[in-house]
């Protein structure tokens, strides 16, 4: 069971208390919530906020996908997942995406959070800008989504 | 024919409105767009490096949100949308 959006933050924003609704059940003894938040550093710089952006369809699209594959993958039972992740300008300390898993057991849990985050880092169109104190915000550089052979 | 190109990303840095615009022969293919999207770079930011590198590594979305490759035939007025390396979550 997947509950994946991307929140726009100038209409809503990410609420824990859904994501602990969505996944209870009493079919699981272990839940996990990972949540991403804007820190205030990053290379050596003071960080002010951070400017998300995101293909919204792709998005959606990325977040199945992984929950599919995870699912595939680790063949957990009744397994509920939650992700949302926002859009837009984002403060230090705020959320910008959170990940709450419920499996039967803990090491299931940890598991499969763990493989969605990550694959989520590795492929999911979302873009980040930052803004700084004293200095032009910058997009920070990512990984390219295409093989770079097939230009050559 | 008119392609719709939808900017994310740093590629936003492209244009003040969240698009460009491109007139393509019919049948172009994403590599004909990547190129004329890299002439784009060459006569409004001077060649700038960066801008270019951005566009060379960059991916397409097709309008029914699939990434397509470079062969890919533009078969239809459409919006594409440009997909710099990613950087979230």
């Amino acid at each position: 069971m997947l509950h994946a959006k991307i929140i726009d933050v100038t209409k809503e924003k990410i609420d824990l208390a859904k994501a602990q609704k969505f996944i209870a059940s009493s079919k699981c003894g272990a839940s996990i919530y990972f949540v991403g938040t804007v820190r205030d550093q990053n290379n050596d710089k003071k960080v002010t906020g951070i400017t998300y952006d995101s293909h919204d369809a792709l998005v959606i699209k990325s977040f199945k996908e992984i929950y599919n594959e995870a699912e595939t993958k680790f063949k957990f039972k009744n397994i509920a997942v939650f992700i949302e992740h926002i859009k837009g300008y984002v403060e230090l300390g705020e959320t910008s995406i959170i990940i709450a898993v419920a499996c039967k057991h803990r090491s299931q849990a940890y598991e499969f959070s763990r493989y969605v985050i990550e694959e989520i880092k590795k492929r999911t169109p979302i873009w980040k800008k930052e803004h700084y104190e004293g200095e032009d915000s910058k997009w920070l550089k990512g990984n390219p989504l295409i093989d770079q052979n097939q230009l050559k | 024919m008119k392609i719709k190109l939808e900017l994310f990303g740093a590629s936003r840095d492209f244009s003040k409105k969240d698009y460009l615009e491109f007139n393509l022969k019919e049948r172009s293919s994403i590599k004909d767009l990547r190129h004329e999207i890299l002439n784009f770079v060459e006569n409004n930011f001077k060649g700038n490096d960066n801008y270019k590198k951005l566009v060379q590594s960059s991916a397409f979305c097709s309008e029914e949100n699939n990434i397509v490759s470079d062969n890919y035939k533009i078969t239809k007025e459409q919006n594409i949308g440009i997909i710099p390396p990613i950087g979230g979550g």
